[in-house]
């Protein structure tokens, strides 16, 4: 484990910013604790809910710098759930929906919401909680490389 | 007990007879008598009646016109029909639109027609049980899945945020900072999370009806391989797939029957052994998929080889959950699936499964 930790941390963090969507407090303080120690990103975006996360890259719909390249995306959360947003997120310019990659986070482990994450054009893959870094480290390599 | 009231409606046009009805069977039953369809139609407003007994020849409307009419609006009460006349064709009429329950002659003889009114009732009150019966299973259904869906949700949300924790205890460098703590912490989380994925996959593989999908099994089994041996990098696989035809399906249990075969031959190793192994060979014919899956883990003693697919059945000396191979049984059950084993424990073990090819 420690030398993996080592092997990371000589790596330059690649990929600039990340957005975490999640209602779950807790997780979100987990889940960007690991994204920082594992260094994988500059900048985290913390978002408790839908709504936030759409508001945020409408505000940034034209400043691609501060568009995330990756979104982490819950799917339960209340009213806005993971798949609403999706299906307003799909109704962004390209210019964002290029930009930023969407893998979902979740916990679930129901046969009907994984299908359907998956069967989804946007998000590229469905990680289950809880987020292991190699993990997230190889899903990113897939896509940025 | 009380014997029920029975509510019997009798529409007639001639008077004498809805006298002579009411004069014969007022003492058994809660008797309303009406002239015409249409007066029947008001007292059926009113009164939720058990049993409607009507005559076929009436001036207007005939009583298989009466019981056609009132077909979606009252169609619980059960119907009989009283005629003078053998009338084949108004007899056909009533069967195939009335949904009539007898077809009584007239003039009635009272036993037969008392013996008609009882099977009614009993016929009505069977209708409603099951109404209601079915109501019940729909409700305890509807909760039982929506408990399920929170099973995997909300109960397993916080124990994965505390494996999240642990995660980053590691990551931090603190895991052995307090003694053996984070480590009995991370055992217990797993071992719970293990339970209630097990439990659903058993609830799922119960309730799931097959569906039938193209299987592609060296995608299946790599991505099976890659999530049971996340916690395990020792164990070497060795994978041989022929699959020149296409397979169709059940991918859900198929899934499920592996996966728990593939995590079994990860987790039962021996602690010892420095060439950790597990075979997978596959073959795809038209007909079946036939899967060899070989391990030279710590094996199955020859006591045990029978019990070890019977729900809860654990051995002593490895900690399963005694779900796993329960849960393959089932689901290759559901999907007329076979297994065999043959282990021992110098050389591990060898589970052969055997999986129809639907298409």
């Amino acid at each position: 484990m420690e030398q993996l930790l080592k092997l990371q941390s000589l790596m330059l963090s690649k990929y600039k910013k990340v957005m975490l969507v999640d209602d779950n407090e807790v997780d979100l303080k987990i889940n960007s604790k690991i994204i920082s120690i594992s260094k994988l990103f500059d900048e985290t975006i913390l978002c408790q809910s839908g709504e936030e996360a759409l508001s945020y890259l409408s505000k940034h719909i034209d400043d691609v710098s501060n568009l995330p390249d990756f979104i982490l995306l819950d799917i339960q959360m209340p009213e806005m759930d993971g798949f609403e947003f999706l299906e307003i997120y799909k109704k962004f310019p390209a210019s964002v929906t290029d930009k930023c990659l969407i893998a979902i986070l979740s916990s679930t482990l129901d046969f009907g919401d994984i299908k359907k994450a998956e069967a989804n054009p946007h998000v590229i893959k469905l990680l289950k909680k809880p987020l292991f870094p190699q993990e997230l480290e190889k899903l990113l390599h897939k896509y940025f490389a | 007990m009380n014997a029920p009231t029975v509510r019997v409606l009798y529409i007639d046009d001639e008077e004498n007879n809805l006298h002579a009805f009411k004069a014969g069977f007022r003492r058994q039953y809660e008797i309303y008598t009406a002239i015409s369809a249409a007066e029947g139609l008001k007292i059926l407003e009113n009164i939720s009646v058990h049993v409607i007994i009507a005559d076929q020849k009436m001036p207007q409307t005939t009583g298989v016109e009466f019981f056609k009419s009132i077909i979606n609006t009252y169609p619980d009460p059960i119907r009989i029909l009283l005629t003078g006349y053998t009338d084949i064709e108004a007899l056909a009429d009533a069967i195939n639109h009335g949904d009539i329950y007898r077809y009584i002659t007239k003039p009635w003889n009272d036993l037969e027609l008392h013996n008609s009114i009882k099977n009614a009732y009993d016929a009505y009150k069977a209708k409603i049980d099951l109404r209601n019966k079915i109501a019940e299973l729909e409700k305890t259904n509807d909760e039982l899945n929506r408990f399920i869906y929170s099973i995997s949700h909300e109960l397993r949300a916080p124990l994965v945020s505390a494996m999240g924790i642990v995660n980053l205890v590691k990551m931090e460098g603190l895991f052995n900072s307090s003694g053996e703590y984070w480590g009995l912490i991370e055992t217990c989380s797993n071992k719970l999370d293990y339970y209630i994925q097990k439990t659903l996959q058993y609830y799922k593989n119960n309730k799931t009806v097959a569906k039938h999908t193209s299987v592609e099994f060296s995608k299946l089994i790599n991505e099976l391989i890659e999530l049971y041996s996340y916690s395990d990098r020792d164990t070497h696989f060795h994978v041989e797939i022929k699959q020149d035809v296409p397979f169709y399906g059940d991918a859900f249990r198929i899934e499920v029957i592996l996966g728990n075969l593939i995590s079994n031959a990860i987790k039962y190793q021996k602690e010892d052994e420095k060439n950790k192994k597990v075979d997978i060979n596959v073959n795809v014919t038209p007909a079946a998929v036939e899967i060899t899956i070989a391990d030279n883990g710590m094996g199955i003693l020859n006591e045990h080889l029978e019990k070890i697919f019977t729900q809860f059945f654990k051995s002593k000396i490895n900690h399963g959950s005694g779900l796993g191979l329960f849960i393959v049984k089932e689901a290759l059950n559901k999907i007329n699936g076979k297994i065999s084993v043959s282990s021992n424990t110098t050389d591990g073990t060898t589970f052969k499964i055997t999986i129809p090819n639907v298409k």
